[in-house]
């Protein structure tokens, strides 16, 4: 702007000398001197401006300094914080560990610890117009001497028909850790055939009160043996990937002795105590493998596969082998087995057999239920349905072995005691506690036509009759089983 | 064929007397972190698979130890897969 009025005045001096030639000197020197006084006035503005921005420079760059000097104190107080805190933490750490070394000392080394289930049950079957209570304690006596050796032993106490407790020893052993892979069980244990005996039948482990038929009173495995057992397991690929062995030699498979022949269809002890002469060593396998890993969400699924072989009497063999799955998702449960058992008998005959079980669970503790009231949604979110299909086939059933008195996880159904026996087993539990739980079961009881039936009734030999079609049953149970 | 139980025990006792004198190694911090990460990823998955899992609330820290070397028998699980869990109850009560 000032340009704009200096050029035009420059102009108008230049138009008016030479247009007017003529007008005289002091009006030229008045405007020339007016010429400085801007030329002055700029000059002065010019050197206000730069001492201003020389300033406005400064204040920034001490500004800046500021923040800088900030950012290191504040990273200076941060270190110091973590570093008491880590003080502190290893300060509470040691006296947390002192006080647990403390205690473990006041402990001692060697440590027991009791645990165990109990069962407690009402059982109604219609074809025996049975309608009792009945009850089993079954304490488990942990003691552990250091981490590699562990003694478990169990003892039963059932209250049977008509008298007082009856007690029994089913486990006993001492658990010797020796490397990574390797365990070695010796004692008396439950049968580590499939996945049943040993994994399953504790009143709050199995969902069901009653066992699956191959696994019930016409077993086709001895439930107990007494022996040496060598176990172990490996992660074989991803982080749930693994593959468990176990292997065992034991006193084996012994039929029952009282009655006065060996025949087809007799029961399998339930433990072979003393192994006489004229038995052979019992020889067991079982290999279990886990083919998802834990990170692909497909859930647990275990194969398993086992066997036990042994000269029951003299060179008579016996063969039994199976096969079972587990799968775990979320709250949808299930398990099956498949078994075989081949008996050479004495006479030439064979005493073959062969038992199976599916079943089938779905836990409702993530049923959306939006609507119900709290406490029906809370009493729904514990309830655990069951279905369970069961069955047996042998040749033949011995009339003088069979005893209907209902027990703990027994109904008693004359039923079951046929050479085809089928069951179908619903089951509702109500979870209080994970190992808690009230189960009730309404079993169908639906054997099918063939097979014979021996008897004795006091005579050195037996009748075998051809059994017919059998009644149908229904039976129902409930049981209050405590896991501790 | 009698002798094979005799010589099977010979053999375990041997391989226990060499192998049992290992006992207990001090694991690490981290070592220890990763036990206990593993452990409680493990833990609903393994625990659950033949019945309800227990929490780690239940039982004394003693108490687990015996415990625990009570499931590795009866799962045979991976020595580490159990040692993880058992950092995870410990830990975790
Ligand atoms: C292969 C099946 C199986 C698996 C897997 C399993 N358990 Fe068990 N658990 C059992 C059985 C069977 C019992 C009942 C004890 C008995 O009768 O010997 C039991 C009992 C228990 C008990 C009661 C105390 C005792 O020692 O008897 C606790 C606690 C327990 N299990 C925790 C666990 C934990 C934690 C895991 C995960 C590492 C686990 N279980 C994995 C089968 C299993």
């Amino acid at each position: 702007m000032r340009y704009f009025i200096l050029t035009i005045l420059i102009i108008t001096v230049i138009a008016a000398g030479g247009i007017c030639g003529a007008e005289d000197g002091s009006e030229l020197r008045q405007i020339r001197r007016e010429i400085q006084q801007i030329r002055a006035d700029e000059e002065r503005q010019r050197q206000r401006d730069e001492r201003l921005i020389g300033e406005l420079e400064q204040k920034v760059e001490k500004l800046e300094n500021q923040n800088r000097q900030l950012q290191q104190s504040s990273a200076q107080m941060q270190t110091r914080t973590t570093q008491q805190l880590q003080q502190i933490n290893e300060q509470l750490g040691s006296s947390a560990s002192d006080f647990a070394r403390t205690f473990h000392d006041y402990l001692g080394t060697h440590t027991f610890t009791l645990t165990g289930a109990v069962g407690g049950d009402f059982i109604y079957d219609r074809q025996t117009a049975t309608n009792t209570f009945a009850l089993d304690f079954e304490p488990i006596i942990l003691y552990r001497v250091t981490d590699w050796l562990l003694f478990e032993g169990t003892i039963e106490a059932n209250l049977p028909a008509g008298g007082g407790a009856d007690f029994s020893l089913p486990v006993a052993t001492a658990q010797i850790f020796l490397n990574d892979y390797l365990e070695v069980q010796a004692g008396i244990f439950d049968q580590p055939f499939g996945d049943w005996y040993e994994d399953q039948s504790p009143f709050w482990v199995n969902r069901f009160v009653t066992a699956p038929l191959p696994y019930s009173v016409e077993a086709l495995i001895p439930p107990t043996d007494i022996g040496v057992q060598l176990r172990g397991g490996a992660q074989w690929g991803a982080l749930g990937q693994d593959i468990d062995y176990t292997a065992w030699v034991s006193n084996g498979p012994s039929f029952a002795n009282d009655i006065p022949q060996p025949v087809v269809g007799q029961a399998i002890n339930g433990v072979n105590t003393i192994k006489v002469n004229t038995n052979g060593q019992g020889y067991g396998g079982r290999l279990r493998v886990y083919p998802f890993p834990l990170d692909s969400n497909l859930g647990r699924l275990e194969l398993g596969a086992s066997t036990l072989n042994g000269k029951w009497l003299h060179g008579n063999w016996y063969n039994a082998w199976g096969v079972d799955f587990a799968y775990l998702r979320g709250p949808l449960q299930a398990r099956g087995e498949f078994l075989e058992m081949y008996r050479q008998m004495p006479t030439g005959n064979a005493d073959n057999r062969q038992g199976w079980y599916v079943q089938v669970g779905y836990f409702l503790n993530q049923l959306p239920l939006p609507f119900a009231p709290d406490p029906v949604a809370d009493f729904i979110h514990r309830l655990e349905p069951l279905i369970r299909y069961s069955g047996v086939n042998q040749r033949a059933i011995v009339q003088d072995e069979v005893s209907t008195l209902p027990e703990t996880g027994f109904s008693g159904s004359p039923s079951i005691f046929t050479p085809h026996a089928r069951e179908v087993a619903l089951g509702l539990d109500y979870w209080v506690a994970p190992s808690i739980v009230w189960q009730n079961e309404v079993d169908l009881e639906l054997p099918e036509a063939g097979g014979s039936i021996i008897a004795f009734g006091g005579n050195p030999t037996p009748t075998v009759i051809p059994r017919g079609a059998t009644p149908n049953d229904v039976a129902f149970l409930s049981q209050l089983a405590i896991g501790f | 064929m009698k002798r094979v139980p005799i010589a099977i025990f010979l053999a375990l006792a041997v391989l226990a007397a060499t192998c049992a004198a290992g006992g207990a190694e001090e694991i690490g911090k981290a070592e220890q972190r990763r036990l206990f990460r593993d452990g409680a990823r493990l833990w609903p998955v393994y625990c659950a698979q033949c019945h309800n899992a227990r929490p780690g609330s239940e039982f004394a820290p003693y108490q687990w130890d015996a415990i625990m070397m009570h499931m590795r028998t009866q799962a045979n699980l991976p020595a580490r897969d159990a040692r993880a869990v058992l950092e995870y109850l410990k830990a975790g009560r």
